[in-house]
Parts: C-alpha cells; sequence; structure tokens
C-alpha cells in the first residue's frame, strides 16, 4: 500500500448505552480509493461524520498524514484538507449555483479594505469547473431550488472535484444520478485518486463499489468485518460480510 | 413563454412591493385631496425613518432564519438611557459635554451599546443554549421593556440637548438629517447583504443552517453578530425616537415591534429564512408610512391605521404564497 494518509485506530461513538461503533481501525492511503460497504445501521454514516468534524469520537484516535488528528468542526476538516459530499444534499436552494459552488469561499477583492464579492470571476470559475466536469445547468444564476435533484448531485460532486484538497469522504453521492451521470461520476472519483487524492465512498451498490475502488472495507455493527483488496475478492464473498456470513476480518484473500 | 417574458415577470415578482407602492403613491395621488404634495412625500419619508431603521435589523436576523421580538424594547431602553443622561428636565441628569457637538457620538455610541449588548444576550442563548429565538427574544421584549420603567420610574425626561436635537431640526435637501440616517442605513446594509461575504453567509444560513456548518462557515459566530447588529440597529432606532421626542417617555414605541414585522412581511421576506432584500423592506415601510399618510388626511379616525395595517400583513402573506406558486411555473 501506499503511504498512509488517515489512520483510524480502534475508534468508538457511544449515544448513551447504544454503541454505534465499536472500534474500527482501518487506514487510506494517498490516492487510493476505499469503498466502505455495510447494512444500513452499521455506523458508516457515523464513521464519515466522525472524519469530517461533524461528531467527535468517544475514544480512538485518527492519524492524518502521520499527526494526531480530531477534527471539531467541518471548518476545521476542511482547514486540513477533507472534503466530505454528505447523503442530505448540503446545498443552499435559496441562493444560486455560484454562491453554493463557492459557499465559504468566496473569492472577494477588497474596496477600502473591506472584502466584496467578486461574483464574475466565481461565476467564471464555476462555469469552467461544470464544462469540464461535462454538466449541463442551463444558468449558473438560477436559484438551486429550481433544479432537477440530478443537477443539484452533479454540483456537489463538481464542488468537491474542484476543491480536491487531500482527502474526500462521499456518502452515497449517486443516490439521485441517472445512469450516465453515475458513469461519469465514478471517472471522476478516479480522476480525482489519480491526483494523489485519498477517496472513502460509501454506496450500497455492489456493482459502483468493484468498479471504483481499490480496497474495500465492510463495517457490521460497528465493527470492521472485512478489509480487502477488490482484486482479492468477489461480490458475493463481500455480501457474505456484510450479512455476516463470514467471519469478522476473514476476507477470501486473508 | 419566450425568456424576454420571463425575465420581465421575474423581475416584477422580485420588485413586487415598489410596483405596489407607485400604485398606491399614484392611486392616493389621484383620489386623496392635498395628497399630492413634495411635502407629504417628504413627510412620508420623515415618518418611517425610525420604523425603517428598526426594520433593517429585524431583517437581518429574520432572513438568517431565527427571530428578534425584542426590538422595540430595546429601542425604547437606548432611547430612555440617552434620555435620562442628556436630558435637562423631568428625569434628565442634563449631562453637558464641552464642546457640545461631542454628545452627538457620545450619546449615539451608547443607545448602540445598550442595544448591542442585549442583542449579544440574545444571540449567545440561541447560539449556545440553543434556546429557540422567538422564546427568547420575547423574554427580552418583556424584561427590556420593564427594564425601561425600573430605570424612568414611570416618569419621563424632556428637553434633550440641542446639539443632538440638532439632527430634527436641520435638514439637507427638504428631509431632516433624522431621515437621511435612516436612509443611510438601508443603502449601507443593502451593500452589505448584496455584497459581502458576511450577507451571504447570512442568507445561506437562513437557507440551510447544516449546509453551511459543513461548509465550513461560522454559523454561530456569524449569528451572534446578527442579533448584535440587530440589537445596536434598534439602538439606533431608539436614539432617533429620543430625537424625534426631543426625550424618552416609559411607553415610547410601543406597537413599532408589530409594525415593523408588518413592513418587513410586506417587504419581501420570507418568515422561514433566507428571503428578502433590504430595499424591499424599505418599499415595505415607505408603502405603510404612505397609507398612514393617507388615512390622516382623509381625516378617518386613526384607529383604522390598525385594522388597514393588519389586513395588509395578511394580503402580504398571501401575496407571499401566490408568488411562490408563480415561481414554480416559470421554473
Amino acid at each position: 500500500m501506499t503511504e498512509p494518509l488517515l489512520v483510524l485506530e480502534n475508534v468508538t461513538k457511544n449515544y448513551g448505552a447504544i454503541q454505534a461503533l465499536r472500534g474500527i481501525s482501518f487506514s487510506i492511503g494517498k490516492g487510493e480509493v476505499v469503498a466502505l460497504l455495510g447494512d444500513n445501521g452499521a455506523g458508516k454514516s457515523t464513521l464519515v461524520k466522525i472524519i469530517a468534524g461533524g461528531l467527535e469520537p468517544s475514544s480512538g484516535r485518527m492519524l492524518f498524514e502521520g499527526k494526531e488528528f480530531l477534527a471539531k468542526s467541518p471548518a476545521e476538516a476542511k482547514a486540513a484538507g477533507i472534503e466530505t459530499v454528505y447523503q442530505d444534499l448540503s446545498l443552499c436552494t435559496n441562493v444560486d449555483v455560484v454562491a453554493n459552488f463557492f459557499m465559504g469561499r468566496e473569492i472577494t477583492r477588497k474596496v477600502l479594505g473591506i472584502p466584496i464579492l467578486d461574483e464574475r470571476a466565481m461565476e467564471a470559475v464555476v462555469g469552467k469547473a461544470l464544462a469540464s466536469a461535462g454538466t449541463r445547468i442551463p444558468s449558473l444564476r438560477t436559484n438551486v431550488e429550481h433544479l432537477s435533484g440530478g443537477q443539484r448531485q452533479a454540483i456537489e460532486l463538481n464542488r468537491f472535484v474542484h476543491w480536491g484538497g487531500k482527502l474526500v469522504l462521499l456518502d452515497e453521492p449517486f443516490a439521485a444520478l441517472g445512469v450516465e451521470q453515475t458513469r461519469r461520476g465514478l471517472e471522476m472519483i478516479r480522476q480525482v485518486a489519480n491526483q494523489g487524492i485519498g477517496v472513502v465512498i460509501i454506496t450500497h451498490i455492489m456493482q459502483q463499489a468493484f468498479q471504483v475502488a481499490d480496497r474495500i472495507v465492510v463495517i457490521r455493527q460497528g465493527v470492521v468485518a472485512g478489509d480487502v483488496a477488490r482484486n482479492k475478492t468477489s461480490p458475493d464473498a463481500v455480501i457474505n460480510m456484510i450479512t455476516g456470513e463470514t467471519l469478522a476480518g476473514a476476507g477470501p484473500a486473508g | 413563454m419566450n425568456p424576454r417574458t420571463r425575465k420581465a415577470l421575474e423581475f416584477v415578482l422580485d420588485n413586487l412591493v415598489w410596483f405596489m407602492l407607485v400604485f398606491v403613491l399614484i392611486v392616493f395621488s389621484i383620489f386623496v385631496p392635498n395628497y399630492f404634495q413634495l411635502g407629504i412625500f417628504a413627510n412620508i419619508i420623515e415618518a418611517s425613518s425610525v420604523l425603517g431603521v428598526m426594520s433593517i435589523g429585524l431583517s437581518l436576523v429574520i432572513i438568517a432564519g431565527h427571530m428578534d421580538l425584542s426590538v422595540e424594547s430595546v429601542a425604547a431602553l437606548s432611547a430612555m438611557t440617552v434620555g435620562i443622561l442628556f436630558c435637562s428636565s423631568g428625569i434628565g441628569m442634563g449631562i453637558q459635554l464641552n464642546p457640545q457637538w461631542l454628545m452627538v457620538p457620545v450619546s449615539l455610541l451608547i443607545a448602540m451599546a445598550v442595544g448591542g449588548i442585549i442583542g449579544a444576550f440574545n444571540g449567545y442563548l440561541v447560539v449556545k443554549v440553543k434556546m429557540s429565538a422567538f422564546i427568547i427574544t420575547l423574554a427580552s421584549y418583556i424584561w427590556v421593556r420593564g427594564l425601561v420603567l425600573v430605570i424612568s420610574g414611570g416618569r419621563s425626561a424632556q428637553d434633550l440637548a440641542p446639539a443632538i436635537r440638532w439632527f430634527a431640526i436641520q435638514r439637507l435637501a427638504g428631509l431632516p438629517l433624522t431621515a437621511w440616517i435612516a436612509v443611510a442605513c438601508f443603502v449601507l446594509f443593502s451593500l452589505i447583504m448584496a455584497k459581502t461575504p458576511f450577507g451571504r453567509h447570512l442568507i445561506m444560513i437562513g437557507g440551510n443552517e447544516t449546509a453551511t456548518f459543513r461548509a465550513g462557515i461560522r454559523v454561530n459566530r456569524n449569528l451572534v453578530i446578527a442579533f448584535v447588529l440587530a440589537g445596536a440597529i434598534a439602538g439606533l432606532a431608539g436614539w432617533l425616537l429620543a430625537i424625534r421626542t426631543s426625550g424618552a417617555t416609559a411607553n415610547l414605541g410601543v406597537g413599532l415591534l408589530f409594525n415593523a414585522f408588518a413592513a418587513v412581511v410586506i417587504g419581501g421576506v420570507s418568515l422561514k429564512g433566507g428571503v428578502g432584500t433590504l430595499p424591499g423592506v424599505y418599499a415595505g415601510v415607505l408603502l405603510l408610512s404612505s397609507i398612514n399618510t393617507a388615512i390622516n388626511l382623509m381625516g378617518l379616525p386613526a384607529n383604522f391605521t390598525q385594522v388597514i395595517h393588519g389586513l395588509l400583513v395578511l394580503a402580504a402573506v398571501l401575496l407571499d404564497a401566490f408568488k411562490q406558486t408563480i415561481r414554480q411555473r416559470l421554473a
């Protein structure tokens, strides 16, 4: 494996007496795509939120680029270079495409020391980013509430591709996409990984995981039930890990 | 529908309240005797300055998806503080500063600081204790008014220092300086909301707070600033109020809150947050003020004003729903 980018050691999360995560350990390398699989309620989204700074773990530790890492807020995670695309979309439908694309990172120019939004520069960047990804949106100045689910998801995906960073977390990013858009989305993921960015993708669709991932990590009942290279396992074996018919950690390739 | 009609229609929808204002002014000018004079129009702008300033602060917080019911009482407290310090009769202490003009910035700063502190208190409770802004500011609405009664003992302060009164008397282009202050505030905050990252963030927080938090925007900080601004602006409104009445009484400004609400809603700000612009709010304020003036000129009993304002708010909310359906059809 390449140099590890993010290492999780025994991360747990309790909600009162309920243990959502009972000790997760795995790692992600630079430029590696890891598919995170697991049944509903296995703790995948909780794990993503912990890495992305939305939740604090109850115990355990994380190493990001070899240094102890714990994001107390999404802003901190972002500053460290972790981008996240959440399952329920994170768009403000009351503002336009450009405003959403630059949410929290607006391009400004100083007028008398006061930051003023540079709308023209931002619009140019968004236009370029969407065009190069092949996403077609009639006007970048329409409010997102007037766009379709697929267009909205495309904005989110383009956003992460554009900002990149060092690690990208995708929580079921293709739920609202059509066949062609999904194919393009998967291509984007590869493209991002080829730049040396680590990618964690949560998905329910086995085919997607096998198309894009280098490694497959299965979570069951809050622990890692399998961590195998994609080319050393099969969809059936992974399904067995998800449902628990195989012993924990006993992927076919060991 | 071709793109041009669509654009025109969207423009009308976006600026509906301005069209209403023009329509109302034309109708009144035709049907109400003596309505069509420059003096009347100047009077409309002048009469709406306190309400206008207060509506700005209220709008900021509502656009950010929260609520501030305390603005009216905060304005009264600021007015009373200025009154007690700088009035020479009643309960006024008649403090004199040398040179005289120094009293203007000092009284203004005190008024805004009083408002800002209460705004910070509201904001802190909303953000940190995660209580509903409606309840917290309702409580502030009550206790701040109570504080006004406590510090004044129910009595009033009269004869504000002439150096401060100057703002109500001095005119520029036919309008008193107090009215220009309100106009300047609208211009300033309209620019802040439309052109700066802070304004953009407030609008987005009002639209989807979770999304902005995830995007790394410091939601709590922005919200506290919005509450502090709302308080400080209410303090400014109180300062203007004290100047206009040359002092302060314990029940100063009672009922302004509901007018401010009416103006904000009529101006196209959605109570759900995330929607609305300050120029629209100013048009709403002017609309209310022109209707008041018409009622006065027609010699209707003033009690009608309230009935009409209430109906106007209802009309505004209905109109908002209607606009939504049209927009959905456009999309």
